[in-house]
C-alpha cells in the first residue's frame, strides 16, 4: 500500500467519528511514515494522542498487506506515560483504532499495577502496542533476552516529553532510547510535549547530541492557541486578608459561589496537605456537597483516582479538589471553572490547568486565582501579563547524572550483562551524558565493581562481577532482586502503604510524616480521620477515628516550588507599580496592606533595594527583598550569612520566600557596617557559595534522592519489610560517613553541583546581585514586623549557617524539657 | 568530663566510652563493628575507610586510658562473622587487659569465637552497687549503665537555633552511653527535670544547661 492509500484510510477513520484531522495530525503521520523521528508540540486534549496512534498502526498495515487476516505478532511500539493512571485512557484510544481499522493488533499495559501473573504472560508473548512508564521500561531492560523482545520494535512514542523532560526520569528515558537505538535497528522515537521556552532543546535531549536520529528529525507545532480568562478571587473586605498563611481557607465562601455557579470545578491547590483540608473544611461548611465532591491527588490509590475521573466525565461531581496529579492527561469536557489555590509558581502550569476548563470549541477557559496571602494578590496580577504575553519557562535538563548512570548499569548487569566500551559510545551520545570524560566513566565502573576506587584487603564487597568475556554482570541472585526492588524509586521520599487493619487499602504516605506520630494520634488522609494503630512491615495500619478527635493534616514535603526567573521579573515590575496611579485591580485591593507596609517602612521602587531590620522574643531580624524567587533568595540568603560570618562569629537561622529572605540571629547586625565589607559584591559568589555550602544542609538533602537512585539506600520490599533492617540506613548517616571518609566521591559531589546548578541557580544569583548594585539601598530600622516581612518571619522550614564553636552555641542553648 | 556517681569517679570522653577512674575500667556501647563491611558484602558502597575508624578510635581510648578492664556494653559486632572479624582479631591481641561482651541484640556471633581471642561473654554483669547491660534496665538498690538507645539531645536558643547531637544520658539511676562506633546514628530523647544530659561537641564534653 502507498502512502495515499494509507492517508485514504486514516482520513475515512476521522471521517467516520465526525471528526477532521488538524494540520499537525497529518503532518506528523507523514514524517513518521517517512520513517522520521520528531517532537510534536501540543497540549493536552488537542489530539495528539491519534496524531502517533494513527501512523504506528498505517505502519504495520503497509509492512503487512494481508492484516485483516493474518496476525504477525510481537512488540510493534512502545508508548510511554509518566502517569501510570493515564495508561487506560491511552490503551482505549489505541484499541478504538484497531478495532474500527479491523488490524489483529493487541494492546497491553505494564505498569507497577499490573499483576505478575499478566507480566509474566507479556514477557512470553508481547502485545503488539504496549503502555509503560519509564520505570517500567527499565525493568524491562533488566529482565534477561530484553534484546529479543526489542529488536523489532518499530516506534517508541515518549508522552508529556516536557515532565519528564528536567526529571531525572527523563535522565532514565534518555539512557534506555540510547540502548534501544542499538537494539532495535530500525526504530522511530518520537516525543509529545506541551509548550515550553525550550523546545528545540527538548528534542534533542530526546534524540541525542549529533546523532543520526536527531538529524533525521522534526518538530512540528500544533498552534492551537487557547483564550485564557484569569480571575482574581478578591473579598469584598480586605481586612479579612491575613498577611500570611498557605490555606487561602478564608476564602471558602467565594470558592463555593463559583462551585455553585459551575457544572464540574477543579479547586487546584499545590501540595496534598492543602488538598486534603479543602476537602474536610468544604465539606464541613456546605454539607449539601456531599456526594457530588471528590478528592484527587497522587497519594489516593489507584481505583479511588479511576473513579473520580470517570465521575468527572459522567458529570457526576460538582467540585474536585485535586493537586498537579490532575494536571495531565484525559480529558473532561464537563469542567467549566479552574480554580488555583495559592501561586502556581509557573506560567506553563498555570495555563495547563485553566485548560481544563472550556473544552467545547470556541469556548474561551477560565481559571480563577485565589490568593492565600495578601502579597500573593501581587503574583496573581504579574500570572495575568505572563499569561496575556505568553511568557513560558524552560525545563532545565540533567546533566551528568552519575546516580541515574548507576543504577542503568546494574540494570544492564542484572539482565544480560554490558561491555563497556559498547556501553560507553551509546551513553556518550545522550543529552545528559555528553561530557562524560573516560576518567568519570572509569570511576563509575570501579565503583559498581570493586565499591571503591582502589583494593582493600579484607573487603568483601560484591555487586557487579566481570566474568571471563569482560562481560560486567550481577550474579547474586539477592542483589539482583534487591535492584529490581529499587528501579521504581527514582523519585520521592520512602513512602508506607496505609491499610485499615480491618484490610483495605487506603494509599501511601511519607514515612517521615508517619514518624512524627505516635499510636492513638489522629490525622486526616484521603479525606477520612484516621487514628493510628500500630507501623508493622513498613505498612501504616489504622482504624477509622472518631469524629470529636483533634487531628493533624497529613502533609507532605516536595510542595514548595519556585519563582521561574522570568515570573519574578513580572512580579517586581508589579510590585513597583504599587507606587504609581496605574493600578491593576488586585494592587487596588492590596492599598490597606500598603498603608502599614509605608507607616514602618516602604514599598520600593526599580530604583530601591530594601532591607528592613526589627527584633522580636525570637531575635534580631534582618530582611533582605530581591523579589527573584525562592532558589535566588535561597542561595543569596546563604551567601550574606557566610559572609556576614566572616566578619563576626555568628548563627544564623534563614528562612525565605519568592519575595525574599531573612537572616534571624540572637546578635543585632550592623547592615551599614556589613554593606561597607562588600556584603553584595558580585565577586567571588562561587568561592563564597561554595563555602557556605558547607554549612548549610542544602548538599546533604540532595544527597538523599543521589543515595536513593544509585542503590546506597535500600528501601526494602514494598508491604513486606522482613529482615532488611539490618541494611538499612539513614541517608543522613550515610552523607556524613562519605563526607568524612570518601571527599573525592562523584555521587558526593554530584549532591554539591546540583544544589548549584538545580536549586541556587548560580547565574540568576549573579544577575541578581548585579541589579542589586544598581539599585539604591535603603535600610529601614523598624520598630515591629512588617506587612511584607510577614509571611517569611513566620516560617518555621529553616536553614542554618554557623561561625561561633560548638561549645560557644551550646552555651547559649537548652534542651527541651519533656512537661 | 568528670562525674561522680555514688562515690566513684567517671571520666565522659568524647569518643563517647566512659572510664572508670578507681577499677581502671573502660566502658564502652554500641561499636557496631563489622557495620560496614556487612552492608558491602550486599552490594551497598559504604566508604571502606570507614572500617579502620571504629578500630583507629579503639586504640586511641586504649592508648588514652590505659584500662585493665573493657567493658563492651553490647552490639559490639553488628553481624554475623565477616572480614572485620580478622581486623577485630587483630586489634584484640594488642589490647592489653581483660575485655568483656554484655550481649546485646545484634551480637549473633557464637560465644565461642569470643572465647577463642580470650573475650568473655555475659548477659548481664554486677560490679558492687553498679549493673551493666545492654538494654537500659532497673533494679532496685542497683545503679545501670547500658547503651541500645544511640541516646542524642536536640538544643534550642535564640534566633531559633538548633543543633543534634550524641550524648549521655543520665537518669536517677542510670547512664546510657552513646553508640561509640562510626556510622550508627542516633535517637532522640527528651529529657525530664530530673535527667542529666552531657552533649557531645567535637572533642568536648558539655553539661546541658537545665
Amino acid at each position: 500500500m502507498n502512502r495515499e492509500e494509507l492517508f485514504t484510510i486514516a482520513n475515512n477513520w476521522f471521517a467516520n467519528q465526525g471528526w477532521k484531522p488538524f494540520p499537525f495530525q497529518t503532518q506528523t503521520w507523514t514524517a513518521f511514515l517517512q520513517g522520521k523521528n520528531g517532537l510534536l508540540n501540543a497540549p493536552t486534549g488537542s489530539g495528539k494522542t491519534y496524531a502517533l496512534w494513527l501512523p504506528i498502526v498505517l505502519n504495520y498495515i503497509k509492512e503487512n498487506p494481508n492484516y485483516k487476516t493474518k496476525h504477525n505478532p510481537g512488540l510493534k511500539a512502545i508508548w510511554i506515560t509518566p502517569l501510570r493512571s493515564l495508561s487506560v485512557e491511552i490503551k482505549q484510544a489505541a484499541e478504538r483504532v484497531i478495532t474500527d481499522l479491523e488490524a489483529k493488533m493487541t494492546v497491553g499495559i505494564r505498569s507497577g499495577d499490573t499483576s505478575t501473573a499478566e507480566r509474566t504472560k507479556q514477557k512470553g508473548k508481547m502485545p503488539d502496542l504496549l503502555i509503560t512508564t519509564p520505570e517500567s521500561l527499565q525493568l524491562l531492560l533488566a529482565s534477561k533476552g530484553y534484546e529479543n523482545i526489542f529488536k523489532n520494535c518499530s516506534s517508541i512514542v515518549i508522552d508529556e516529553w516536557h515532565e519528564l523532560l528536567g526529571t531525572k526520569r527523563g535522565v532514565q528515558v534518555e539512557l534506555a532510547l540510547s540502548r534501544l537505538k542499538t537494539v532495535a535497528k530500525n526504530i522511530r522515537i518520537w516525543g509529545i510535549s506541551a509548550t515550553i521556552g525550550n523546545l528545540q532543546q527538548a528534542q534533542e535531549v530526546l534524540l541525542g547530541i549529533d546523532t543520526e536520529a536527531y538529524h533525521n528529525s522534526v518538530l512540528i507545532k500544533a498552534h492551537i492557541q487557547k483564550k485564557i480568562k484569569v480571575v482574581s478571587v478578591i473579598p469584598e473586605k480586605m481586612d479579612a486578608y491575613p498577611w500570611r498563611g498557605h490555606m487561602g481557607l478564608h476564602l471558602i465562601d467565594e470558592a463555593a459561589k463559583i462551585i455553585k455557579a459551575s457544572k464540574t470545578t477543579l479547586i487546584f491547590t499545590n501540595v496534598r496537605s492543602a488538598c486534603e483540608i479543602w476537602y474536610q473544611r468544604l465539606l464541613e461548611k456546605y454539607p449539601e456537597f456531599a456526594g457530588e465532591m471528590a478528592m484527587h491527588h497522587g497519594s489516593i490509590d489507584r481505583e479511588t483516582r479511576l473513579w473520580v475521573e470517570n465521575a468527572i466525565r459522567n458529570e457526576e461531581l460538582k467540585v474536585v479538589v485535586c493537586t498537579s496529579s490532575l494536571d495531565l492527561g484525559v480529558d473532561f469536557a464537563p469542567v467549566e471553572s479552574i480554580i488555583q489555590v495559592g501561586g502556581p509558581k509557573g506560567v506553563a502550569r498555570f495555563m495547563q490547568r485553566a485548560g481544563r476548563s472550556g473544552h467545547q470549541p470556541g469556548k474561551e477557559s477560565v481559571i480563577y486565582f485565589l490568593a492565600t496571602h495578601a502579597i500573593e494578590l501581587i503574583e496573581a496580577s504579574a500570572l495575568k501579563k505572563a499569561v496575556e504575553n505568553g511568557v513560558i519557562e524552560d525545563r532545565v535538563p540533567y546533566l551528568n547524572s552519575w546516580d541515574v548512570l548507576v543504577q542503568y548499569l546494574n540494570t544492564l548487569a542484572v539482565s544480560d550483562g554490558f561491555f563497556p566500551d559498547e556501553i560507553f559510545k551509546e551513553i556518550s551520545k545522550t543529552f545528559s551524558y555528553q561530557t562524560i570524560s573516560k576518567e568519570n566513566w572509569n570511576w563509575i565502573l570501579n565503583f559498581i565493581t570493586n565499591g571503591s576506587q582502589s583494593l582493600h584487603a579484607y573487603d568483601e564487597f560484591k555487586k557487579v562481577e566481570i566474568d571471563e568475556n569482560s562481560c560486567y554482570k550481577i550474579t547474586s541472585r539477592m542483589i539482583a532482586m534487591h535492584h529490581r526492588m529499587q528501579i521504581g524509586t527514582i523519585v520521592g521520599d520512602a513512602v508506607m502503604n496505609v491499610k485499615f487493619i480491618s484490610g483495605g487499602y487506603i494509599g501511601t504516605i511519607e514515612e517521615w510524616f508517619i514518624s512524627k506520630l505516635k499510636p492513638g494520634d489522629t490525622f486526616i488522609f484521603a479525606g477520612k480521620k484516621l487514628e493510628l494503630f500500630a507501623i508493622r512491615n513498613m505498612q501504616v495500619l489504622v482504624k477509622k477515628a472518631s469524629p470529636k478527635k483533634e487531628s493533624k493534616i497529613a502533609s507532605w514535603m516536595g510542595g514548595r516550588m519556585a519563582l521561574s526567573a522570568q515570573m519574578s521579573e513580572l512580579l517586581r515590575q508589579e510590585l513597583y507599580r504599587a507606587n504609581t496611579e496605574n493600578l491593576s485591580p488586585e494592587l487596588k485591593a492590596l492599598k490597606p496592606l500598603f498603608l502599614r507596609q509605608r507607616k514602618e517602612s516602604i514599598v520600593p521602587t526599580a530604583d530601591e533595594f530594601l532591607i528592613e531590620t526589627f527584633k522580636t522574643i525570637e531575635g534580631f531580624h534582618a530582611i533582605f527583598y530581591p523579589f527573584e524567587g525562592r532558589f535566588v533568595h535561597e542561595a543569596l540568603a546563604s551567601l550574606l550569612a557566610f559572609r556576614i560570618s566572616l566578619i563576626q562569629s555568628i548563627s544564623f537561622s534563614l528562612a525565605y520566600n519568592d519575595y525574599g529572605f531573612e537572616l534571624l540571629s540572637d546578635q543585632e547586625i550592623d547592615i551599614q557596617g556589613m554593606l561597607d565589607n562588600n556584603l553584595l559584591s558580585t565577586e567571588y559568589v562561587h568561592h563564597d557559595l561554595q563555602k557556605s555550602l558547607n554549612s548549610t544542609e542544602m548538599a546533604r538533602r540532595k544527597f538523599r534522592d543521589i543515595s536513593v537512585i544509585a542503590g546506597l539506600v535500600f528501601t526494602g520490599f514494598p508491604g513486606k519489610m522482613v529482615k532488611t533492617k539490618h541494611l538499612q540506613s539513614g541517608s543522613q548517616l550515610l552523607f556524613e560517613v562519605f563526607r568524612d571518609f570518601e571527599p573525592d566521591n562523584l555521587l558526593l559531589h554530584q549532591a554539591y553541583r546540583e544544589t548549584f546548578e538545580h536549586q541556587l541557580e548560580e547565574g540568576r544569583l549573579i544577575m541578581a546581585l548585579e541589579r542589586i548594585q544598581e539599585q539604591e539601598i535603603v535600610w529601614k530600622q523598624c520598630l515591629k514586623p512588617t506587612p511584607f516581612s510577614f509571611p517569611i518571619i513566620t516560617d518555621r522550614l529553616r536553614e542554618k549557617l554557623s561561625s561561633e564553636t560548638l561549645a560557644e552555641r551550646i552555651q547559649k542553648m537548652t534542651a527541651s524539657y519533656m512537661k | 568530663m568528670k562525674i561522680q556517681i555514688q562515690d566513684e569517679y567517671f571520666n565522659l570522653h568524647s569518643s563517647g566510652a566512659l572510664f572508670w577512674e578507681k577499677e581502671k575500667t573502660l566502658i564502652i556501647s554500641d561499636v557496631h563493628l563489622g557495620k560496614v563491611s556487612h552492608f558491602r558484602k550486599h552490594g551497598i558502597a559504604i566508604p571502606q575507610n570507614a572500617v579502620a575508624e571504629n578500630f583507629k578510635r579503639l586504640t586511641d581510648v586504649i592508648e588514652l586510658f590505659c584500662p585493665h578492664k573493657v567493658i563492651f556494653l553490647g552490639d559490639l559486632f553488628h553481624s554475623s562473622k565477616n572480614a572485620e572479624w580478622q581486623l577485630f582479631q587483630d586489634w584484640v591481641t594488642v589490647c592489653t587487659g581483660k575485655l568483656i561482651l554484655v550481649a546485646g541484640n545484634h551480637d549473633i556471633i557464637d560465644e565461642k569465637h569470643y572465647h577463642k581471642i580470650g573475650i568473655e561473654v555475659v548477659q548481664l554483669l554486677e560490679i558492687g552497687s553498679f549493673f551493666f547491660t545492654h538494654h537500659p534496665t532497673e533494679k532496685e538498690n542497683f545503679f545501670n549503665f547500658s547503651g541500645h538507645i544511640h541516646p542524642g539531645i536536640t538544643l534550642r536558643g535564640l534566633g531559633l537555633q538548633t543543633l543534634k547531637l550524641r550524648c549521655f544520658f543520665q537518669k536517677p539511676n542510670q547512664l546510657i552511653l552513646p553508640a561509640f562506633g562510626e556510622f550508627t546514628g542516633k535517637y532522640i530523647l527528651k529529657p525530664n527535670q530530673d535527667d542529666i544530659v552531657y552533649a557531645i561537641a567535637g572533642n568536648e564534653v558539655i553539661l546541658i544547661n537545665n
